[in-house]
């Protein structure tokens, strides 16, 4: 709980730098949601000094260590652009995430299923793939807002606070483009555990289970075919920006239902928590 | 020491007199010269388009003033009646209020324009540059640099555009972020036309015009370094624009909705700009709805920019609040200041105590080292600078004149600072740890 306080404690300062817009108030923002990375840093690393991996099994170690990689990314685009205006929107979905984590149980063993080498290449990669497009997905959401207000001929709060539609919809670009690379590696390296799985795991009720059929799987191959499609439509289609903003938020619509609904009521395959 | 202001601006004269009485930057440093001959050797000179001013610190402001005066209108030649018709003369809170007001962009023709705080950074490294400025308008210009910049981020006083073409450039940022290699395309050559483009030219990559009228096509292109595009084809110039700047004549529309459709379908989804700037409009407002189509017409901009100017109202009583802030730290500055030479007459006068016991005391300290003896030298230091910094602290945190004066002369003859004789050059350097005339010294 501390850990969601701090990302909590960010978002305040956040909101308040985007309401005033004061330097020394964005400089502190930033620092605090620095401070929260840091302590979650160590967290994870302490459990995977315990473990001999991260903590990525089960759904509160995948849920936090998802919150981490978003955190990571968000203040990689923050220290490149020198923007913040979108700190607002992300931070509280760190906040959140992360009180969710508080709720479960951190992983205090390494299941035998994470054993082989491309399960954690799978998992870390889907992981930082979801939080590329959860980013990408709040960015989506501040090109349409922002679109909106020029549409309508009424600049107000976020044509005053946020950036140009011209750098939103590169950020949101280069957030897809990442994520649907990780999301590509993350799924071939699923495959290549899957091959194996079949001599190493033939006794786990669970891997016959691992089909195209299994909602987690059909989920995962459609955000993969909704973000490849966005990617190719944008580069060799008419694919206007905001259509590909709106792409990104039902992109990241698919991912939360895989994440949390489907992964617990309904997947067959991948009920590893 | 006293601080006055001596100038004109937009508030008090014409252009004329503005024109006749400004000076250039290349002509500041002869013109503090002549001050400086004149009697008046601190002094910073703010000259702009909207205001010449001088600022000076004096013991007579009364002369200084007047010094100042005849400076300018012999040096410029101008005629002295017209001259003090428009003229202002302020000292010091009113002074320092007002370069305050200045460096904030309160007393700008344009309320928050964001250029002056720069100028009045240039007017006074100038004169620091050129002859060196005393501890009063160091004092004074760093304040004005620190609340001109305070304003701008913590009122919003410079936000948002108060002119049409800064509005329309405004916008364009808002939708391409970096201009530099966007391309303009401006229907028209009148004088809308004419002052957009020359805003935008400076902007982006390239501009383009397309008019009915050739010739005046060609003089605008001339003018601001662009291409010309014939009138017929002028539809195609727009499949690589970004921007469409609309200002014509003509009393139908020029851009149909069905030939813009045809334009943004053929660039593949890129976003363009439309500006109308005409009555009646030239663009079929249709073509709003056009998803790729930002189009905005004279009533748009000017409503952005009403209330643009609407808001920096507001702002200005935040701005005031922080001016008054600023104006009373540096008086308590300026106060702590008339108190210098009483505290430098009773650090001598203690100093000059503590040495006589010394020496007093020097046949009884002979048994000692010569490291004790610096020993007990730093603790009968230390012991005097204990004794005096509260007294120091107290009188300098005075804020009435009066009783400042009172205390001050309570103290000068309890301890009979006035019979002390000279004050040694040692003594007035402890008291007063920063030199008054340094170029470009912080206070």
């Amino acid at each position: 709980m501390p850990l969601a306080l701090l990302y909590l404690l960010a978002f305040s300062a956040y909101v308040w730098h985007f309401a005033t817009r004061h330097p020394l108030i964005g400089r502190a923002a930033t620092a605090t949601l620095l401070g929260a990375v840091l302590v979650h840093t160590f967290q994870l690393g302490m459990y995977t000094m315990e473990l001999g991996l991260p903590p990525m099994a089960g759904s509160a170690g995948a849920i936090s260590t998802f919150v981490w990689m978003l955190a990571v990314a968000y203040l990689s685009i923050e220290v490149t652009t020198e923007e913040r205006a979108i700190g607002v929107f992300v931070t509280p979905l760190l906040a959140v995430l992360q009180a969710l984590v508080s709720r479960g149980t951190m992983p205090t063993d390494i299941p035998a299923y994470f054993a082989g080498p491309f399960v954690a290449l799978h998992v870390g990669a889907l992981l930082f793939a979801y939080a590329s497009f959860a980013l990408a997905c709040v960015i989506g959401i501040t090109y349409m807002l922002l679109f909106r207000e020029l549409k309508t001929r009424t600049p107000g709060v976020f044509f005053q606070r946020l950036p140009s539609l011209q750098v939103l919809d590169q950020m949101n670009m280069r957030a897809v483009t990442i994520g649907w690379v990780l999301l590509t590696i993350g799924l071939a390296g699923g495959a290549l555990w899957l091959r194996d799985a079949g001599v190493q795991s033939a006794n786990d009720p669970r891997v016959p289970m691992m089909t195209a059929t299994d909602p987690k799987i059909l989920l995962a191959a459609l955000t993969w075919a909704i973000y490849g499609l966005q990617l190719a439509f944008r580069r060799w289609a008419s694919l206007t920006p905001r259509r590909a903003a709106w792409l990104s938020t039902l992109g990241f619509i698919v991912v939360l239902l895989n994440f949390l609904p489907v992964a617990y009521f309904f997947a067959r395959s991948h009920n590893f928590a | 020491m006293h601080l006055v202001l001596v100038g004109i601006s937009h508030h008090t004269a014409p252009l004329a007199l503005r024109e006749r009485i400004g000076i250039s930057r290349s002509m500041v440093p002869a013109v503090l010269d002549r001050l400086a001959g004149e009697g008046c050797d601190d002094a910073v000179l703010l000259s702009t388009c909207n205001r010449t001013e001088v600022y000076a610190s004096t013991t007579d402001a009364r002369r200084t003033g007047e010094c100042v005066v005849q400076c300018l209108t012999e040096y410029r030649g101008v005629d002295r009646q017209s001259l003090d018709a428009a003229l202002y003369v302020r000292t010091d809170a009113d002074a320092a209020r007002h370069l305050f007001r200045v460096a904030a962009g309160l007393d700008s023709l344009v309320v928050g324009e964001p250029e002056i705080l720069g100028q009045v950074k240039d007017a006074y490294k100038t004169a620091s540059d050129a002859r060196g400025t005393g501890a009063l308008i160091n004092r004074l210009f760093h304040g004005a640099f620190a609340i001109g910049k305070r304003v701008r981020s913590e009122t919003g006083l410079a936000e948002g555009a108060v002119s049409l073409s800064y509005a329309a450039l405004t916008l364009a940022r808002k939708i391409f972020g970096d201009l530099s290699t966007r391309h303009v395309v401006v229907f028209g050559a009148g004088e809308m036309a004419r002052l957009c483009a020359i805003h935008f030219h400076g902007h982006v990559a390239s501009t383009t015009i397309a008019t009915r009228r050739t010739d005046r096509g060609d003089a605008l292109a001339v003018e601001i370094g662009g291409g010309v595009t014939p009138w017929a084809s002028r539809m195609d110039a727009l499949l690589d624009a970004d921007i469409l700047v609309s200002a014509t004549g003509a009393t139908d529309v020029v851009v149909e909705l069905a030939a813009m459709r045809r334009v943004l379908s053929a660039r593949r989804g890129r976003p363009m700009f439309v500006i109308d700037l005409a009555v009646p409009r030239d663009v079929d407002p249709e073509v709003a709805k056009l998803e790729e189509a930002f189009l905005y017409n004279i009533d748009d901009l000017r409503g952005i920019v009403d209330e643009n100017l609407a808001k920096r109202q507001d702002a200005v009583t935040r701005a005031e609040a922080l001016v008054n802030d600023e104006v009373a730290a540096w008086l308590a500055w300026l106060r702590a200041r008339a108190v210098v030479p009483t505290v430098v007459a009773l650090r001598s006068r203690f100093e000059r105590v503590r040495q006589a016991e010394l020496d007093r005391l020097t046949p009884k300290l002979t048994g000692l080292g010569p490291e004790a003896r610096a020993r007990v030298d730093e603790i009968t230091r230390l012991m005097v600078e204990k004794l005096l910094l509260t007294p120091t602290e107290q009188l300098k945190a005075i804020d009435d004149r009066e009783t400042m004066a009172s205390c001050s002369a309570a103290l000068r003859r309890l301890f009979a600072l006035d019979d002390d004789g000279p004050v040694s050059p040692t003594d007035a350097a402890a008291a007063t740890p920063k030199p008054p005339r340094t170029p470009g010294e912080e206070s």
